[in-house]
């Protein structure tokens, strides 16, 4: 992320209310994870200590300090999504990108395929419980899900069987 | 000059009537998130392409969630003279055959769900829509709603969220007028307190004692907040409330506000609502251009801006300490109390700030413009009013549920939800997500109340009812909901930090069939340690899952631990 | 409690009575009762309490019965304050079995530590019924509480903020931004000195101090120009010998505090043989 964007995210918040998640917010949207560079500038731009805004970017799941694939898939594991039958599609859709479950340093569920072409990560609920089991890609979320459907899914991004 | 342009009602009133009955067909999408992703997007744009390749004479437009998601995508066909019909299950594919129907004066029977021939907006305003279609059948005899009692979502589905003139057209913000400009701060705090309002957000905490306890707090700059963070998951009552109404939670908040004396509000909405978000940025916009938000409101003394913060996807921080810590810019971990967010120190940047929920707030409104009185006739004594639920997981109608409180959960399940899905058994429901508790079908006479779901080991929670049949294993329910706690705990407190994180342990080893009679006794004293040694509500409350399973499905627990 | 409050403008703090274990004591009004009953020798465990920091209240060990009007409740001593008649147990059965989970909790936290193990075994409990986290690169050696006393001392009273927490729940630790040497750090090392488990390891060689558990950070120290030892960080010491008027600072910069000492009282001496004293040190900010 360069200056002039970063001073441009920083230069809509004009109340302290807010302010910082607010911005690492909008860098997480933009570039899909916070850059280490971008806390840096941050950092000092807000005079706000590195160890803060670090603290922040650890503890909250939205942040993320790795890039992520060009396609970023998100599995509700929310209640009405479990009972629903999340945990399945949450193995199927390990299997049809060919991710194994990694164990985590930080608490955060987010494995990236070799090609980069997938992100696969966790949610707590999108609200849209009536038609669980819910997944979403790039912002479009998917109702009704289960193993057999998510192929065809996938195939709207580009996923092909190998 | 700053000059607010003063609020002209009347004549938005009679434009938002317009719109709502216009002198030529209305079709409205429902577009809330649930069933724009069941297909309303794509029905939208289809419709979108046949109307405009044949004029102007069909008026489209968009609306919020009735509540019966099951049947999304639905929409509303207003005809003049004749009833509203609401079709349901719409699909792309539909939509010619109904622009057809609806330039034909008619509606495809075979896709309606109900006809309204009129709707009550509870504050004063009627929309008499019009009689016939009678082979349609009425709204109040379709089972999923003739249960229902709508207050809180009198207008979602019917209205344009987007539309500031269709809200002030069904009576918005006359409450608002009446309040600022008619009565004393301290005479709102006291009709709030008549109601017998008790906060939605999960304690039941009286909302008006509340306001009473930050009104009086010293100090002249207050700020309220509005806690949209609707963390637990299978429950999506607070979204739908922004999303299909935005208007109202604005105006309770400029009610609050005034009544408060805080010239700042904040709605801490969390990530994952990005269509709730855009939809309340647009509405307090439009507040504002109206006067209704900015300086001297109603051409009184009286400035008033609420501003929206978005949350960060960390379920703690919907407790209030934590809240506060996040809008600060720091990481949402809880610290004791006092001092509470009312007093002074405690509040947000250190001055004395009320909290309340989404639903709390809009609850505001239809008790200014109907009366405390009112409001206290429905529900029970203590507990008053109505309350949305989301009842979903294994039901067969899952949607958004608005019932008097004191409803029992046969009602709300049986009644309204038409028992399992697929007809499978019902067991059991879970009520206030991670921090509520799961109650057997044989306490289904239970009333749905803050005392009565604390009786059986639950709580009320936010309003997520999620169902569970009889293929549903208890204790993977316990540790869904201790993983789901251990993620989410903020790490301060060891109790909660490290105690769930060996609960979970301890139940992973009894689902792998590796438990022993004594992990159970294990189990049970951890989950009592948490619950009586926590910080935080998060930790206090999150082994009652554990608890209630422990409590009522020990025989599930059992056929798993070796002999 | 901040000092002003303590009376500095010479009203005296109103005297309450508490009861401790059935026993009467005097506590100043609006005191933490934790500190009163310490100083009354109550066996209280603690481990995130300082009585010069905000009430934290996450360690939970300081759980005490409190009465009520006839009810009882359970909560930390060290977020509780004074007030008349306050009525409080520290060993009811209650308390003493959901201690001994807690200490078990710990003991399978931390299972390096030599300070949980003395202290758990203090009130009985020897072993833990808990997988122990076993980490073999901790930079806090298997002995970290998450007390939150260093980060608080560094963030609050040093004003540095190198390091804090990270992540969250249970993958909760302390740290520097990516676990690296941190710019930020003035090695004042009041981190080691405040941590009750002796975990942070720090050390002075070569003319640095070396943060071991922050990354490995080194901060120059400072030589004394008289004796040649190395005896603080320089950072430090130039954030101190900035509150200092200019003829003294020049006097002091460059000492270590035993020459530093000396040659205040050679000052002082000269000063009072002449009769009269130059005000070097800046009056403190009220
Ligand atoms: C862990 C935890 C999570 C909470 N999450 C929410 C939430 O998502 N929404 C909410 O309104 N209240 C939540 N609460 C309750 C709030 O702390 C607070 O009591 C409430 O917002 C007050 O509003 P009310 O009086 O209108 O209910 C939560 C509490 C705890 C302890
Ligand atoms: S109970 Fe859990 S969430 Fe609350 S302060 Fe303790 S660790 Fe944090
Ligand atoms: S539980 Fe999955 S969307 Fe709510
Ligand atoms: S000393 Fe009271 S909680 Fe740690």
């Amino acid at each position: 992320m360069d200056e002039k964007t970063l001073d441009d995210v920083i230069s809509r918040y004009d109340s302290p209310s807010g302010r910082l998640l607010g911005i690492l917010g909008e860098i997480q949207n933009r570039e899909g994870y916070v850059p280490r560079d971008a806390l840096e500038m941050l950092s000092a731009k807000l005079d706000v200590r590195l160890s803060q805004l670090y603290g922040l970017v650890t503890f909250y799941s939205f942040f993320s300090l790795k890039p992520v694939g060009d396609h970023v898939i998100t599995v509700c594991m929310g209640t009405a999504c479990h009972v629903r039958g999340a945990v399945e599609v949450l193995a199927a859709l390990e299997q049809l990108l060919g991710i194994e479950d990694e164990a985590t340093q930080d608490g955060k569920f987010s494995v990236t395929t070799e090609d980069n072409r997938f992100t696969l990560e966790i949610a707590r609920c999108f609200g849209a419980c009536s038609m669980a089991p819910v997944v979403e890609i790039d912002g479009n979320l998917y109702g009704y899900v289960t193993p057999e459907t998510l192929p065809g899914i996938l195939g709207n991004y580009g996923w092909r069987e190998s | 000059m700053t000059g607010a342009a003063e609020a002209d009602l009347p004549a938005r009133e009679a434009a938002g009537l317009r719109k709502l009955k216009p002198d030529r067909p209305r079709i409205a999408v429902g577009l809330a998130t649930c069933g724009a992703a069941m297909g309303g997007d794509r029905v939208y744009r289809r419709f979108q392409e046949i109307i405009g390749a044949g004029g102007d004479d069909i008026m489209l437009t968009k609306t919020g969630c009735i509540g019966y998601c099951r049947e999304e995508p639905q929409v509303n066909i207003t005809i003049p003279g004749r009833p509203l019909v609401i079709l349901h299950r719409v699909d792309a594919d539909d939509v010619e055959e109904i622009v057809t129907a609806v330039r034909a004066g008619e509606v495809p029977y075979e896709m309606a769900l109900c006809r309204v021939p009129s709707w009550d907006h509870v504050t004063g305003t009627t929309v008499e829509y019009g009689g016939g279609f009678d082979r349609i059948p009425l709204y109040q005899d379709v089972r999923f709603f003739s249960h229902q009692k709508k207050v809180v979502l009198r207008n979602a589905g019917f209205i344009n969220p987007e539309d500031i003139d269709e809200y002030i057209a069904v009576g918005g913000y006359a409450a608002a007028k009446t309040a600022l400009t008619e009565m004393e701060p301290d005479a709102v705090v006291a009709e709030v307190e008549r109601s017998g309002l008790r906060g939605r957000g999960g304690a039941g905490f009286p909302t008006g004692l509340k306001w009473r306890i930050t009104r009086k707090a010293p100090g002249d700059e207050k700020y309220i907040i509005c806690n949209a963070d609707e963390g637990d998951p299978g429950a999506y009552m607070n979204r739908n409330e922004m999303e299909s109404d935005p208007h109202m939670l604005i105006e309770g908040m400029i009610i609050g506000a005034y009544a408060i004396g805080a010239r700042e509000g904040l709605i801490y909405l969390r990530a994952e609502y990005p269509l709730a978000i855009r939809r309340l940025e647009l509405a307090i916009a439009q507040a504002r251009t109206c006067g209704l938000l900015g300086e001297r409101i109603f051409g009184t003394g009286f400035d008033f801006e609420i501003r929206i913060v978005t949350g960060a996807g960390a379920f703690v921080c919907g407790e209030s300490t934590a809240l506060i810590a996040s809008i600060e810019g720091r990481t949402g971990r809880p610290h004791p109390r006092p001092p509470r967010l009312t007093d002074i120190g405690g509040g947000l940047w250190k001055k004395p700030t009320d909290l309340n929920n989404v639903e709390t707030w809009c609850n505001v409104p239809v008790i200014i413009q109907n009366g405390g009185d009112w409001y206290a006739r429905i529900g029970t004594e203590k507990n008053t009013g109505t309350k949305v639920f989301s009842l979903v997981g294994k039901v067969d109608r899952v949607g958004l549920v608005e019932v008097p409180l004191g409803t029992s959960l046969n009602t709300i399940v049986f009644d309204i939800g038409n028992g399992g899905s697929q007809g499978k058994k019902v067991k059991a429901v879970q009520t206030g997500g991670p921090s509520g508790g799961c109650i057997p079908v044989r306490l289904f006479d239970t009333p749905v109340d803050y005392e009565n779901l604390n009786r059986v080991g639950s709580i009320m929670g936010s309003g997520g009812i999620v169902v569970m049949d009889e293929e549903t294993n208890m204790v993977d329910i316990a540790r869904y909901f201790v993983n789901f706690a251990t993620g989410e705990s903020c790490g301060k407190c060891v109790p909660c930090r490290e105690g769930l994180k060996h609960t979970l342990l301890l139940l992973n080893k009894i689902m792998a069939g590796k438990g022993t009679e004594k992990d159970l006794d294990t189990l049970g004293l951890l989950a009592d340690t948490i619950q009586k040694t926590s910080l935080c509500g998060l930790g206090q409350l999150a082994p009652n899952p554990v608890l209630t399973t422990l409590a009522y499905f020990r025989e599930e627990y059992g056929a798993l631990v070796k002999k | 409690m901040t000092h002003e409050e303590i009376g500095l403008s010479g009203t005296p703090k109103k005297s309450v009575t508490i009861v401790i274990d059935g026993r009467k004591c005097r506590a100043d009004e609006g005191e933490i009762v934790l500190s009163a009953a310490l100083r009354e020798g109550a066996a209280i465990p603690h481990l995130c309490y300082e009585a010069s920091l905000d009430p934290y209240g996450a360690c939970r060990l300081c759980m005490v019965e409190v009465c009520h009007n006839g009810k009882t409740s359970m909560v930390t001593a060290c977020t509780l304050h004074a007030t008349e008649g306050l009525e409080i147990r520290t060993d009811t059965p209650e308390i003493v079995k959901y201690r001994n989970v807690l200490f078990e909790l710990y003991l399978a936290e931390a299972p390096k530590s030599d300070v949980i193990k003395e202290m758990a075994a203090r009130y009985g409990v020897t072993r833990t019924r808990f997988l122990k986290k076993i980490d073999t690169d901790d930079p806090l050696g298997g002995s970290c509480v998450l007390c939150g006393l260093c980060v608080r001392v560094c963030n609050e009273i040093m004003g540095a903020g190198a390091i804090g927490f990270v992540n969250r729940g249970p993958y909760t630790v302390v740290g520097t931004p990516f676990f690296e040497a941190n710019t930020d750090c003035i090695g004042c090392g009041a981190c080691a000195n405040v941590c009750p488990t002796h975990a942070i390891r720090i050390e002075d060689r070569d003319g640095e101090r070396v943060m071991h558990s922050w990354g490995g950070g080194r901060v120059r120290l400072a030589q004394c120009g008289v004796c040649g030892k190395y005896y603080a960080p320089g950072a430090l010491t130039a954030a101190t010998l900035a509150r200092l008027l200019p003829p003294l600072r020049d006097d002091l910069a460059g000492l270590c505090p035993a020459c530093r000492a000396k040659r205040i009282a050679d000052e002082e001496i000269r000063v009072n043989m002449r009769g009269g004293a130059d005000h070097h040190v800046r009056p403190r900010r009220s």
